[in-house]
């Protein structure tokens, strides 16, 4: 009981956002994370100046976590949605198999 | 259940709470975002040796702060509306139970096929069992069928009540004289706890709500035996006044 309270815990980053259990949460942060030390780095080699170069990173965070988020979410926002219309079909084949309900039964045409 | 210092949601036992609980994610995910750009914006100003009393026209940047913002509303709304209007999707109930509010317990009818109802009190502290939950615990269960679309008619007979379980993803307030609809499914079985959400007087902690999904079988053996209950009762007392 006590491990699977601590497996549950998770990490709350700022305190707020549970990585570990909210899914997407981890690749998203870990995608932000580079594309700040990508854009960061281009900036710095391009330019020298530091300061506008960590601004550059945090926009960078920024924006490769929102990307990233998003494009998970609707990836896993569809999964779900084809994961329910499996389960549903699943259980009307269950229930409505051999009837005249079943919507893979081939029609008679002198019926 | 709810745990002690929890934070966040209960986990959740209907479809609608889960996409209630992707929304709220999401949303998270963004105010998150928000507030690390403020935090390091607020680091930056505070170190910073810079000044200049004279910054004017700086179109790019206005143009960014109007437009990003307007952007993120819309990644937030568009989920949010989805979710909104899937909440109010009633799906041809396959039952209707008509939940009452009174000073200080919810009573329960299943009128659909027969004249069932029952009152459901919280089960005082002193008597609770090892095991039972405090304040949460009722003597009689709203027990519904899992995996089936269930209607719940809210009203109260005297005062505003309201009718909530987290886990399931529903609140509706109870008002004397009007019928509320809400409805759920239960996508798994188990117990889920809620309490009176509107103020209702001395004793509005202490009327839980106590929803219990089971199999079908399960439900019909549990209502058979509920109505035999019932019916073994108005014998009794009939009995009693002939006796009289």
């Amino acid at each position: 009981m006590k491990e699977e309270s601590d497996k549950r815990k998770g990490m709350k980053f700022l305190g707020i956002l549970d990585i570990q259990n909210t899914p997407c949460a981890r690749e998203s942060i870990l995608n932000g994370a580079g594309g700040s030390v990508v854009a960061g780095l281009v900036h710095f080699l391009a330019t020298s100046r530091v300061k506008r170069s960590f601004d550059v990173g945090v926009a960078g965070f920024m924006l490769s976590t929102l990307g990233s988020w998003l494009y998970c979410r609707y990836d896993n926002a569809k999964l779900r949605v084809q994961q329910k219309v499996i389960q549903d079909g699943i259980k009307n084949k269950v229930i409505y198999e051999g009837t005249t309900l079943d919507p893979t039964r081939k029609t008679r045409g002198d019926a | 259940m709810a745990h002690p210092s929890q934070l966040g949601f209960q986990d959740a036992a209907s479809p609608v709470m889960e996409e209630l609980l992707h929304f709220h994610d999401h949303a998270l995910m963004i105010v998150f975002l928000i507030s690390t750009l403020v935090l390091y914006i607020i680091v930056a100003m505070v170190s910073t040796k810079l000044t200049n009393k004279y910054i004017l026209d700086s179109q790019e940047i206005e143009i960014v702060w109007t437009v990003l913002p307007a952007v993120i509303l819309v990644l937030i709304a568009l989920p949010s509306l989805r979710i909104l209007y899937l909440m109010d999707e009633i799906n041809d109930p396959h039952l209707t139970i008509k939940a009452m509010g009174h000073q200080w317990y919810w009573s329960y009818e299943y009128t659909d096929y027969e004249d069932l109802g029952f009152d459901s009190y919280m089960i005082p502290t002193k008597d609770l069992t090892p095991g039972q939950f405090r304040l949460l615990e009722a003597d009689f269960r709203m027990v519904v069928p899992m995996e089936s679309p269930i209607r719940v008619l809210v009203s109260a007979e005297d005062v505003l009540h309201s009718w909530a379980v987290p886990s399931l993803g529903v609140k509706m307030d109870g008002v004397p004289g009007r019928l509320n609809q809400t409805a759920f499914i239960a996508s798994r079985p188990g117990v889920f706890y809620g309490q009176c959400s509107e103020i209702c007087g001395a004793n509005h902690s202490f009327m839980p709500i106590v929803v219990e999904a089971v199999p079908l079988e399960h439900f019909e053996f549990w209502s058979s035996v509920l109505l035999e209950m019932a019916t073994m009762e108005e014998v009794t007392l009939m009995m009693d006044e002939d006796m009289c």
